[in-house]
């Protein structure tokens, strides 16, 4: 008798939720302009909208440029240009885009346009060769060999540049950027002189760097290495022997590699370390050995003129202050 | 005298008559005419033996090759004609496909040779001071503050509407 009750109750509720359905009482699906109406839009991580072509910034691209947003740039050669370069930049956890459209230029006649995945000043290359997944070979992808199979160029990091030369008046060509979301960032160049940030290796074997091309005082609030569940590591002795540490870089490049050590940290710990450093870049680099989630929390703000000059008179080593 | 020349009519007929779906013109593709070569082979024995016993010199039409260059054969043995046929374009065959992988090889071989010299070269660089850099980034920032202001009031007179 019971069982019959319990029965005739689970059919009672099923009859009442199929009629509550048809009914219409459960909210219907909106479409949503943000997913594209596909199936499997929804597997799609980049769902991103993406701007409509008629909503797109478009602006002249100069010879010598920075690009920090995304949109259509246009460059037209009013006489022989020989020597331009566009530098682009994007926020810490995006990378870019850039795409190759309407390109009229003279392949044959020494024409180039040369898309780089990272930064070049002086020979020297962000992020350094120790540091980036490609040999220097394939960062640099010209047009002129491999336009009409590659327009389009991914950077591995949040900056990139095109360095182009134009013989001809009238050549042009326009470069579409767009921005995308990185959610593991490792080498970045910070676009502002004050801010703060957290870098995170998720046990990956791997060294990342976060340039700040302006001089600092940098507070490193937090470093710490845990465990993928997220308990903190007791301190490790030594930074040789952990394979774990973070390094203070400054120099007068941007190159990390070739920049100097101004002090290493290699054990856990929670609270400020505060540092002046008047060089032309500032590096916080993380060296990882891929045994743990390693972490460091630091802040920054632009030294003043006063503070610039105090560091020179009182530091024996004056190695950023050398032209 | 009279039934050779009936034969030699009736020969003529079958070779110029259109035949079935599954013949096709030789035209300039050894491969092609090699590919099918041994398949028509049964196809092409009945003739050159009907012309063999007639006495005729004929020739062979191979990937490509005119009537007059190619080789005439003569019809001193039928057994061998079909096969010494097939070698010629077999030969020929290899000899293009020999070619094109020679081609192809120094093709990656130059390949490889770039791409060291450009790995060898110094990479393209601007000099440029940091000073001058951090000028127009001042730049770049100022332009992305004013694009998000501009998007910003498009969205709010947008949600106004």
């Amino acid at each position: 008798m019971r069982v019959m009750e319990r029965t005739f109750r689970e059919q009672l509720f099923f009859l009442v939720l199929c009629l509550s359905v048809l009914k219409g009482d459960s909210r219907y699906i909106e479409t949503n302009e943000i997913s594209k109406d596909e199936l499997f839009s929804f597997f799609n991580s980049e769902l991103k909208r993406e701007t409509p072509e008629a909503l797109m910034y478009r602006r002249p691209l100069r010879c010598l440029d920075m690009v920090a947003v995304e949109g259509q740039f246009t460059f037209t050669a009013e006489r022989p240009q020989l020597s331009c370069a566009a530098f682009f930049m994007a926020e810490p956890n995006e990378v870019l885009t850039v795409e190759y459209d309407n390109v009229d230029i003279d392949c044959r006649g020494g024409d180039l346009i040369t898309v780089f995945d990272g930064w070049v000043m002086k020979g020297e290359k962000f992020p350094s060769s120790q540091d980036h997944p490609l040999p220097l070979y394939e960062r640099y992808v010209d047009y002129c060999d491999s336009g009409s199979v590659r327009r389009s160029v991914r950077s591995s990091q949040n900056v990139a540049m095109v360095f182009f030369r134009i013989h001809n008046a009238g050549s042009s060509f326009t470069l579409t950027v767009r921005k995308h979301i990185n959610p593991f960032p490792c080498n970045v160049i910070s676009q502002s002189p004050e801010g703060s940030y957290t870098m995170v290796i998720p046990q990956q074997h791997r060294n990342c760097s976060f340039s700040i091309i302006y001089p600092v005082a940098i507070d490193v609030s937090e470093f710490s290495l845990g465990h993928y569940n997220n308990f903190p590591k007791r301190s490790m002795p030594g930074c040789a022997e952990s394979g774990d540490f973070v390094q203070l870089l400054g120099g007068n490049g941007i190159d990390t590699s070739k920049l100097l050590p101004i002090t290493d940290l290699c054990i856990s710990f929670t609270g400020p370390t505060h540092m002046k450093i008047g060089c032309d870049n500032t590096v916080v680099r993380m060296v990882s050995s891929g045994k743990f989630v390693s972490r460091v929390s630091f802040s920054y703000r632009l030294l003043d003129s006063q503070e610039l000059q105090t560091i020179k008179l009182n530091n024996v080593e004056d190695f950023c202050f050398n032209n | 005298m009279k039934l050779n020349v009936l034969l030699g009519v009736g020969a003529l007929l079958a070779v110029f008559l259109p035949r079935s779906a599954d013949c096709r013109p030789a035209d300039a593709d050894a491969a092609v005419a090699t590919a099918t070569g041994q398949r028509r082979l049964p196809l092409m024995l009945p003739r050159p033996l009907l012309l063999l016993h007639l006495g005729e010199e004929f020739s062979l039409r191979l990937g490509g090759g005119s009537a007059a260059s190619s080789p005439s054969i003569p019809p001193s043995s039928s057994s061998s004609f079909s096969s010494s046929a097939v070698n010629v374009a077999l030969l020929r065959l290899t000899q293009r496909l020999l070619q094109v992988r020679a081609e192809q090889q120094t093709r990656a071989e130059q390949q490889e040779e770039e791409k060291e010299k450009r790995s060898e070269e110094p990479p393209i660089s601007l000099d440029l001071t940091f000073h001058l850099l951090r000028e127009v980034l001042q730049m770049a920032r100022a332009e992305q503050q004013a694009q998000q202001a501009d998007s910003n009031r498009r969205m709010m007179d947008t949600a106004g509407k």
